[in-house]
């Protein structure tokens, strides 16, 4: 287990026509997992999973996000959340604590279009490295296909 | 689960990206800190299932088999080297080798199903610490019970997050 603090939550999601949509996920330092996804898309139910992740696994989480550098960061300049939809990324790792927010990110363009295109780079690319993370280990331990489409 | 700490560290509503240090000594950046709570109930709500039984320590079976954690694997390396590898101990029912989205390359880690627990134990015995195209790489459980023999100190007072849906009880 870290010796220092450690937690990270992203959410992404968006109000419409099906309601609230959402996907969603945390790691906190004692290893707890939760993931959540609710699409209402073909009556689509909510999915909530938890399960304690291995040390090795946290630490492993924790490499990724220190390589990306996203504690230095700021998103003072990412595009705002609108009615298109929201992400959050909150992160703590030792003495340091961030909460960013903006909007979806539809595509490289919208980043290369960006006030803080570097910035958004990073965040961007994070964001796809660590839901890959969580599917990979949700998929495996539960067998569902965390998108949804198998439940 | 008291949620109090969840609530005091929700304080700071500023709008801008200052760089500030909240009570517990860490610096905090960022506009997600004067979020309203108006979507909690929606994403916070109702039960998450879980495989684990309450009082499970040490690793814990998946649906379909043991999952163990491989770390350290070298970026050009294949699923077919993998599998190489980890046959030698045991026959593996599946892989997941991430690849890092902006690269393409091996991101770093893997995920290996065996169907049997021994198996799995094998793997992790024989395996960790060895090389792999030249790099070392570490073998472990993916999953573990709720507690792990004690080893894990069961804080809650201390996480990060002002606005955390998920970790109320």
């Amino acid at each position: 287990m870290p010796t220092e603090d450690f937690y990270i939550r992203y959410y992404v999601g968006h109000k419409g026509r099906f309601g609230h949509e959402f996907l969603e996920f945390e790691f906190r330092r004692d290893g707890k997992l939760r993931y959540a996804n609710n699409s209402h898309y073909k009556q689509e139910t909510m999915i909530r999973k938890e399960v304690t992740v291995s040390e090795s696994v946290l630490l492993e989480l924790k490499r990724i996000i220190e390589e990306s550098e996203i504690i230095k960061e700021d998103d003072h300049n990412w595009p705002e959340a609108d009615k298109i939809g929201k992400q959050e990324l909150e992160i703590v790792i030792g003495d340091e604590h961030i909460s960013f927010n903006t909007g979806k990110i539809g595509s490289l363009l919208d980043v290369q279009e960006s006030k803080d295109p570097d910035g958004l780079r990073i965040f961007y690319y994070l964001v796809q490295d660590l839901k890959c993370f969580v599917f990979s280990l949700i998929t495996l331990h539960f067998k569902i296909n965390p998108i949804g489409n198998d439940r | 689960m008291s949620n109090r700490d969840d609530m005091d560290e929700g304080q700071g509503r500023l709008r801008s990206t200052v760089n500030r240090t909240d009570q517990s000594g860490r610096r905090v950046k960022g506009r997600g800190f004067g979020n309203t709570k108006d979507e909690e109930e929606d994403r916070y709500g109702g039960k998450f299932d879980s495989m684990e039984e309450d009082e499970t320590t040490g690793p814990i079976r998946s649906v379909e088999g043991w999952i163990v954690f491989v770390t350290g694997v070298h970026e050009e390396a294949t699923e077919e080297i993998i599998m190489d590898k980890f046959n030698e101990v045991g026959i593996t029912k599946n892989l997941s080798l991430p690849l890092d989205r902006r690269t393409g390359f091996v991101k770093g880690y893997a995920l290996i199903e065996y169907e049997k627990k021994e198996q799995a134990e094998k793997a992790i015995k024989e395996l960790n610490g060895t090389e792999l195209m030249e790099t070392t790489i570490h073998v472990d459980w993916a999953f573990h019970g709720k507690t792990e023999g004690g080893s894990r100190r069961g804080n809650t007072s201390n996480r990060g997050g002002n606005n955390r849906r998920f970790t109320r009880k």
